[in-house]
């Protein structure tokens, strides 16, 4: 470390390295093993010796004042770049909750994969998420930031195409990449831009309470940081660069359709990076770099995050396929949390990110469960039907209990009921975005009662899905009466990280007082310092109506799938339909992007072969020709000549040759010949 | 009156007689014979030109000595002739014309 820090900071630093390193080290360990059963163990000892640690770091550094330890790493020209680790309470929360995440996954995922071929494979991935993942949260400047960001979408890419012998795992895994790759360049744009106006990689120089980000202006059109003022257009671009990397790991509106193709990959995958903490990724790089955002763009991300929650909520309702509805889940919790960013409840953001974070996962692994299960039925029978699909489920709490009743706290926590902690993150949001309207033009109203509905859809799929899977008959059962059911819990590995996660969802981890979400630790330590507490009608009108509408609604749900009631809205109508076909984003983007570009593909294509390969094919027949005639005029022409003369000497020395007949007689009259000859010449001339 | 060219012309017939026998015949005691005849034509020329050196009479001595050089000459070349004859079995030129041994 450049910089002398007291003994205190640098071991915390030290802690908080050997945190982000040892998963490498295991990738390094299980990638040069290859084959074998010990993978597993590696990775999760090497897992909770980081929760260890994160955990030490985060007693240590809670609510501490921040510590940024760099050394230097390269210099070009005069700007010096330093790597090194800041730790504020935004990183050390994130990095203590991605293990206690991670953690419960990696046991869970023991079992899940045991009786997988690529086992250690997955374990080697998975070590390897995690460490992007842990670097990319403790890292101070942006130019690791996006080196781990990159990582981290990679690792993403790995793993969704884990069983890449399934096409719809490769289609899926190339979609989120290129949709990542979208977030990827924003992200980039927005570095640049942002190095070129404060010359500076450094997140807490630029990010910091009174950091330069805070110290300049937008005004009459320009951006205005110390002495360098640019036009105000750049900022505008760094903050779309950002917001599209958010869309992209975030899964926001208009880059959010990767996300539920992303669960073609295992489902204890899908519980750590799809629901919990990659995807988090995004909402966490707007926690960075919250201040860089003027109040109009909050606006904008206020209105997208709200547009996305309703959207996917609204796709979740029809959907069969149980972790598909749980995808869109996902990616409406995410909404609500760029919504929180956007209406500036900063601090509810995160809470409801780490809030949604256990139950999320929770909820996946149980859905793994009843997937595992669903696939021992089909398999011990020689059926064919689709393990995930809702439809087929049913009746499963008597079988299995521990499932049933951490599927219902983490659905309960997910509808935000209260004395669970989803009641306290999302509560805050709702209350706040009701506050935050009334700063407004009437016209942001729309803002808070569109997540009031949302909300209550939520209440409604997740119902749905509880309901569906749990309660009632087995459906299969009903049209195959010989079927053989061996169903029950899984084993201790199942058992163990979802009874864990799923006492992390009730609110005495985050709360002593159920009903207030200011009073729970994580909300207070992100407040301003100046934050005044605000008491207003809001704060006891909604979380009231909306508990008591979201009961409704579950009531009605139960009265439905349960009791079977008819439904009252008909299921063929356009509404039904778009909602089933999730709002025809794929077709739409299929259409407008997807396919032009296949087009102008095969068209460059076929260019390269008629008209690239034609040219070089031309300029081919041209020298094969030129080197023909050359060859008929080096053959003809020059050996020609020297055989030519070859022949002539040859002539000559046979026509010498003929002298030389070895009879005494031909030599005289030779004689002769040539002195009569040369006397005749004489007497002529 | 035999004049001086007369000696001459003589000297040329017997020149040319004794070429075309040495050029044209198979046997080569009869080409040394033409041989003979060309070198008696010469030895002629010399001794009627030497008709004019009335002092020193070098004509007549000069063809003293190439008489006496033809007949050692001769003897070397029938020497030569007999030697051919042991090892080939022939004395036609024609026949004898490898240098090999």
């Amino acid at each position: 470390m450049a910089q002398t820090l007291p003994y205190q900071q640098l071991t915390t630093c030290y802690y908080a390295l050997t945190a982000v390193v040892l998963p490498v080290l295991a990738f390094a360990v299980n990638f040069f093993l290859k084959k074998g059963k010990a993978a597993g163990w590696i990775s999760t000892i090497a897992i909770g010796a980081t929760t260890v640690f994160a955990a030490i770091v985060f007693k240590q550094q809670w609510n501490a004042p921040l510590i940024h330890a760099t050394i230097p790493w390269f210099t070009i020209g005069g700007t010096a770049v330093n790597a090194g680790i800041l730790l504020n309470n935004l990183s050390v929360l994130l990095l203590l909750l991605v293990n206690v995440i991670a953690l419960p996954v990696h046991i869970y995922s023991m079992a899940y994969m045991s009786h997988d071929e690529g086992f250690s494979r997955y374990f080697t991935y998975l070590s390897f998420f995690c460490f992007s993942m842990l670097a990319l949260v403790v890292v101070d400047n942006l130019v690791l930031f996006y080196a781990f960001w990159e990582l981290v979408g990679f690792s993403s890419y790995l793993l969704i195409g884990f069983w890449f012998t399934r096409d719809k795992a490769v289609q899926a895994n190339k979609k989120a990449f290129i949709m990542n790759r979208i977030g990827d360049v924003g992200l980039l744009i927005a570095i640049m831009v942002l190095f070129s106006q404060y010359h500076t990689f450094d997140l807490n120089a630029l990010f910091s309470a009174d950091g330069l980000v805070a110290n300049s202006t937008l005004t009459n059109g320009l951006w205005i940081n110390g002495t360098s003022t640019i036009p105000a257009v750049w900022q505008y671009l760094a903050c779309a660069g950002l917001f599209l990397a958010v869309a992209a790991k975030s899964a926001q509106f208009p880059l959010h359709t990767w996300l539920p193709d992303a669960m073609e990959g295992p489902t204890s995958v899908s519980a750590l990076i799809h629901a919990a903490t990659m995807v988090a990724a995004g909402i966490f790089l707007l926690g960075r770099v919250y201040p860089l955002f003027s109040v109009h763009e909050l606006d904008a991300l206020a209105i997208i995050g709200c547009f996305t929650a309703f959207m996917a909520a609204s796709i979740a309702i029809t959907q069969n396929d149980l972790k598909r509805i749980l995808a869109f889940s996902t990616i409406s919790q995410l909404g609500f949390m760029v919504m929180a960013m956007g209406i500036g409840a900063y601090a509810s953001s995160l809470f409801h990110l780490v809030t949604h974070a256990f139950f999320k996962c929770l909820l996946f692994l149980v859905a793994g469960a009843v997937i595992h299960e669903m696939q021992h039925i089909r398999d011990e029978n020689k059926l064919d039907f689709d393990p995930q699909n809702i439809l087929y489920m049913g009746g499963l709490r008597r079988k299995m209990p521990i499932t049933f009743i951490t599927a219902v706290i983490a659905g309960l926590a997910l509808v935000g009921l209260p004395f669970t902690s989803g009641y306290l993150s999302k509560d805050g949001i709702l209350i706040q975005a009701f506050e935050w309207s009334d700063t407004k033009a009437g016209v942001f109203k729309i803002i808070p009662i569109l997540t009031l509905i949302t909300s209550w859809l939520t209440a409604f799929y997740v119902a749905r899905l509880v309901f569906k899977v749990f309660f009632g008959k087995f459906r299969l059962s009903e049209v195959n009466p010989g079927l053989k059911l061996h169903v029950h819990d899984g084993p201790w590995k199942f058992n163990v990280p979802m009874i864990f996660l799923a006492i992390c969802c009730l609110f005495p981890v985050f709360s002593l007082n159920p009903f207030l979400y200011e009073h729970a630790w994580i909300y207070k330590s992100f407040l301003p310092s100046n934050f005044l507490e605000r008491m207003n009608p809001y704060h006891t009108i909604i979380p009231i109506a909306l508990n008591i509408l979201s009961l409704l609604v579950i009531y009605w749900a139960y009265a439905v799938y349960v009791l079977d009631k008819k439904l009252p809205l008909k299921q063929n109508n356009w509404l039904f339909a778009f909602s089933y076909y999730q709002w025809y984003f794929n077709e739409a983007y299929q259409k407008v992007f997807v396919q032009p570009v296949l087009a102008i593909s095969t068209g460059l294509f076929a260019f390269d072969r008629k008209g690239i390969d034609g040219l070089i094919h031309f300029f081919n027949r041209i020298i094969l020709w030129v080197a023909k005639l050359s060859a008929a005029i080096d053959r003809y022409v020059v050996d020609g000549f020297l055989h030519f003369v070859v022949a002539l000497v040859r002539q000559i020395g046979n026509f010498a040759r003929s002298f030389q007949t070895g009879r005494v007689q031909y030599y005289l009259l030779t004689t002769v010949v040539a002195i009569v000859a040369w006397v005749i010449l004489k007497i002529l001339i | 009156m035999i004049s001086l060219t007369h000696y001459l012309l003589v000297g040329a017939c017997l020149f040319c007689i004794g070429l075309y026998v040495a050029l044209t015949k198979r046997n080569a005691i009869q080409i040394l014979i033409g041989i003979e005849l060309m070198l008696n034509a010469g030895i002629l020329n010399l001794v009627a030109f030497g008709k004019f050196d009335k002092a020193a009479n070098g004509g007549q001595l000069f063809a003293l000595f190439a008489i006496v050089l033809a007949a050692a000459t001769t003897a070397v070349a029938l020497a030569i002739i007999l030697n051919v004859y042991r090892r080939y079995k022939t004395i036609d030129p024609n026949k004898v014309d490898k240098l090999k041994g």
